[in-house]
């Protein structure tokens, strides 16, 4: 398979701390890689450089074939970035905010009105389309900013924590649509702590710690692996320091 | 089209902010309107009178005119030039909207652009209130026709870019290459006052007695020399409007030429320089300075002095010092604020005033009590009021703690008075000592200084718990609300209510019309007048505050 991600021995450090050590890793169209491991692990960090939020101190990293630190603009057209906690400009409304996502990655206008309204509906933000942005709850937000992204059906899906504040009826709806959208061709590529999460959905995992890839694989090579009867066991073994429980 | 789509934005944000005005109190906008309407008026009254004033001098009165319509552009000049530092560090590097651009397919000149558009906009903006009746008393004065405010408007403009725009690239330049070491530091802080030593010297060149009228003045008014050099851009803008609005349009036009290109350079210089700059200095910020902060001995010492204080108190006191030493727009303010006050003693020290009579050595006296004590409501309006709001959502950790509300409000109260007096004080008795003023007035500007800072720490930390705004995070958004317009409101009016009487007082007395122990009666009456007040505009708005807590879900 063609691999939409590639990163490349990549390396960040802040100073003395080295958030990220030396990382190669590829990621092909259509697969849902998750990317776990303890706080201060470095996974944060290595989405930020995959979507050039950060510079790498070395290596490199490609999206679509595109590398992001010397074609980014047009990497970034391939992709959709959701943060743990989104930006989203508070005196727009939901309405606004869609139509200028549509504009700032140029899909036509027609196809942006369609597609509201099949996202509204779908998310269930028809009844605040006209709120201002800062009346919303965090859980509409995250519904928006889905809603958003998907828009211009980026090739690659960065989503950082993507189930943070989100009720069970939500947390379903990404779920299912994250799966729809890999079986469509799409890549996702998410960092998360709800193991679980990653043990559903997830078609390849890895566990970074201290900047260093830990471990990759299915599920099920990783539980032959780490030996244990479920992730959470086998995350644990491997990621397991004196002092941490 | 993701240009445009930029601007369709703000205009969208704009006209949602102007919509939601609608579900506001319709009061609290009304007070806001008519607060900033008056202010309007009032300046436009005052600058009416100064130009009466100097119209009354005759020749060199009208000489003076003449200069000060290029003096103005450059003290405007030179504090959008500071505002633009200021406001483009905080769109460039503070703002939360660069990440979410950055992943965006956006070119890094694009986003400098727009970030530059809105940083003149808001460096910019408050000037107009300064600029328009400024303008207006001078077209009064000098009897000019409508067309001149036209002229103003079109030179204003890219005088606004081009000002904003050396701001702009004076914060790109500081944030690539300024280096971050302690040492460094000190040596540019070292570098930055020689400048201004030299600078200052220069304007304060002795200069020959037979010289012309201009340099004579220039002991007089200082910077007029500066103001009327050729190659600076406030002369272009004075000159290139008074050449038009008197029909030279070829010289106008010169000027105009020259103003509007050199602002499309700087504008392009921008644009440039941003490009190749934003993304590495945006690096430089995101690598952070913590474990740098290099104030820990500070801390240390300070809280060694606060033992005395109970822990709670000692530890909210010592996160507000903090998180104010640690914020650059807080201190990058306060420094602004300061230099401004250093542009008023420079000029403190230029008037000889012994040479006036004693109507006037008494009116100069008071009217910097005023001005001193503008400076401290000023003070208490951007950065006392804001204080408990900009707890902001970490507000439940307080709200939570074995602490009551009443002692978070004193503990802010008596940092915030403690700031407050070692600023006012020493501004109060140094401007009074420069004006070489009679002992008597020098200790009732200092005690002034003493009561209007009590009364301005109460009120602003009052008024800030009653109109507490935990989900703001700008300062600024703070400050312009209903709660701190009303708080700029009661605070000047403080300071009128317990400035005049004694302003009075001694006015009389200067001018003969009244006897010494009538003085004394009279400043008696207007000590007492003054505690009364300062007890009720300190107290009452501190208890109103703290039952606001009380009353508070978090």
């Amino acid at each position: 398979m063609i691999p939409m991600i590639e990163i490349d021995h990549l390396t960040k450090d802040f100073g003395r701390i080295v958030a990220v050590r030396d990382l190669c890793l590829s990621v092909p169209a259509g697969e849902i890689f998750c990317f776990l491991g303890p706080n201060g692990a470095g996974k944060t960090t290595t989405i930020k450089m995959l979507t050039g939020l950060l510079r790498p101190t070395a290596g490199s990293a490609r999206i679509g074939g595109l590398d992001i630190q010397r074609d980014p603009v047009e990497a970034k057209k391939l992709m959709g970035y959701i943060p743990d906690m989104p930006y989203l400009y508070e005196r727009l409304t939901p309405e606004d905010f869609f139509i200028f996502t549509g504009d700032l990655y140029r899909v036509p206008r027609d196809k942006v009105l369609e597609e509201r309204e099949k996202s509204f509906e779908l998310f269930g933000i028809n009844d605040y389309r006209y709120t201002l942005i800062k009346d919303l709850s965090h859980g509409m937000r995250q519904r928006l900013i889905y809603a958003a992204t998907l828009l211009h059906e980026p090739r690659v899906l960065f989503v950082d924590e993507p189930l943070i504040g989100l009720d069970p009826y939500t947390i379903r709806l990404i779920k299912d649509l994250l799966r729809e959208k890999s079986r469509g061709g799409m890549t996702v590529f998410l960092t998360t702590h709800i193991l679980a999460l990653a043990e559903d959905i997830g078609d390849r995992i890895g566990i970074i710690l201290e900047g260093r890839l830990h471990a990759l694989g299915t599920l099920g090579e990783l539980l032959e692996r780490g030996g244990g009867r479920n992730l959470e066991e086998v995350f644990l073994k491997l990621t397991a320091k004196p002092g941490r429980l | 089209m993701s240009a445009s789509a930029l601007y369709w934005k703000s205009r969208r944000q704009f006209v949602n902010g102007l919509k939601s005005l609608r579900y506001q109190s319709r009061f609290k906008v009304m007070f806001v309107c008519c607060f900033a309407a008056f202010c309007e008026l009032g300046l436009l009254l005052l600058f009416m009178a100064g130009f009466r004033v100097l119209g009354m001098f005759g020749g060199i009165g009208g000489f003076i005119v003449g200069r000060l319509f290029s003096l103005f552009f450059l003290g405007i000049g030179m504090m959008l030039v500071v505002s633009g530092l200021v406001t483009s560090y905080a769109t460039l590097f503070r703002s939360e909207e660069i990440p979410f651009l950055t992943t965006r397919p956006l070119s890094t000149s694009r986003i400098v652009v727009y970030k530059f558009m809105e940083t003149v906009f808001f460096a910019s903006w408050a000037f107009f209130f300064i600029i328009i009746p400024y303008v207006g008393a001078y077209a009064w004065h000098r009897g000019l026709p409508l067309h001149f405010a036209l002229w103003t408007l079109l030179f204003s403009l890219p005088f606004l870019v081009l000002c904003c725009g050396l701001g702009a690239i004076c914060v790109l330049l500081i944030v690539r290459w300024v280096p971050r070491g302690r040492a460094w530091r000190l040596l540019i802080i070292g570098a930055i006052a020689i400048v201004a030593a030299a600078a200052w010297a220069y304007t304060h060149r002795v200069y020959d007695p037979s010289a012309d009228a201009r340099l004579n003045l220039s002991r007089v008014i200082p910077g007029v020399m500066l103001a009327s050099n050729i190659l600076l851009p406030n002369t272009w803008v004075a000159e290139g409007i008074m050449s038009l609005t008197r029909g030279e349009w070829f010289r106008g036009m010169m000027m105009g030429g020259v103003l509007f290109s050199t602002a499309a350079v700087v504008f392009m210089g921008v644009e440039w320089i941003g490009s190749l700059l934003l993304y590495e200095c945006w690096q430089r910020t995101l690598v952070g300075s913590s474990g740098r902060t290099g104030t820990g001995r500070f801390f240390a010492r300070l809280e060694w002095l606060l033992r005395p204080l109970k822990p709670d108190t000692r530890a909210i006191v010592m996160k507000d010092v903090k998180t104010f030493f640690r914020d650059p727009i807080q201190w990058s303010q306060a420094l602004v604020f300061f230099g401004l006050l250093g542009l008023y003693f420079a000029n403190l020290g230029s008037f000889d005033y012994s040479i006036l009579g004693a109507y006037w050595v008494n009116t100069m006296a008071f009217l910097n009590v005023f001005s001193v004590s503008a400076v401290v409501c000023s003070l208490g309006a951007r950065f006392i009021y804001p204080q408990l709001s900009l707890e902001g959502q970490g507000f439940w950790i307080l709200g939570l703690s074995p602490t009551s509300m009443r002692r978070i409000v004193l503990a802010k109260f008596g940092t915030a008075l403690a700031g407050m007096l070692s600023v006012s004080v020493p501004l109060m008795m140094l401007s009074a000592a420069m004006l070489e003023t009679a002992a008597a007035v020098r200790v009732t500007a200092v005690g002034l200084a003493c009561v209007v800072s009590f009364a301005v720490c109460g009120l602003s930390i009052g008024l800030g718990a009653v109109f507490i705004d935990l989900k703001q995070r700008n300062p600024a958004a703070i400050v312009s609300g209903f709660g701190g317009t009303l708080n700029l409101v009661l605070t000047l009016g403080f300071m009128l209510a317990v400035i005049l009487p004694f302003g009075v007082v001694f006015h009389v007395h200067a001018t003969g019309r009244m006897v010494q122990h009538e003085l004394w009666r009279g400043v008696f009456m207007a000590t007492a007048w003054a505690c009364v007040l300062c007890a009720g505009f300190t107290a009452l708005p501190l208890v109103l505050g703290i039952r606001s807590l009380h009353r508070r879900d978090f």
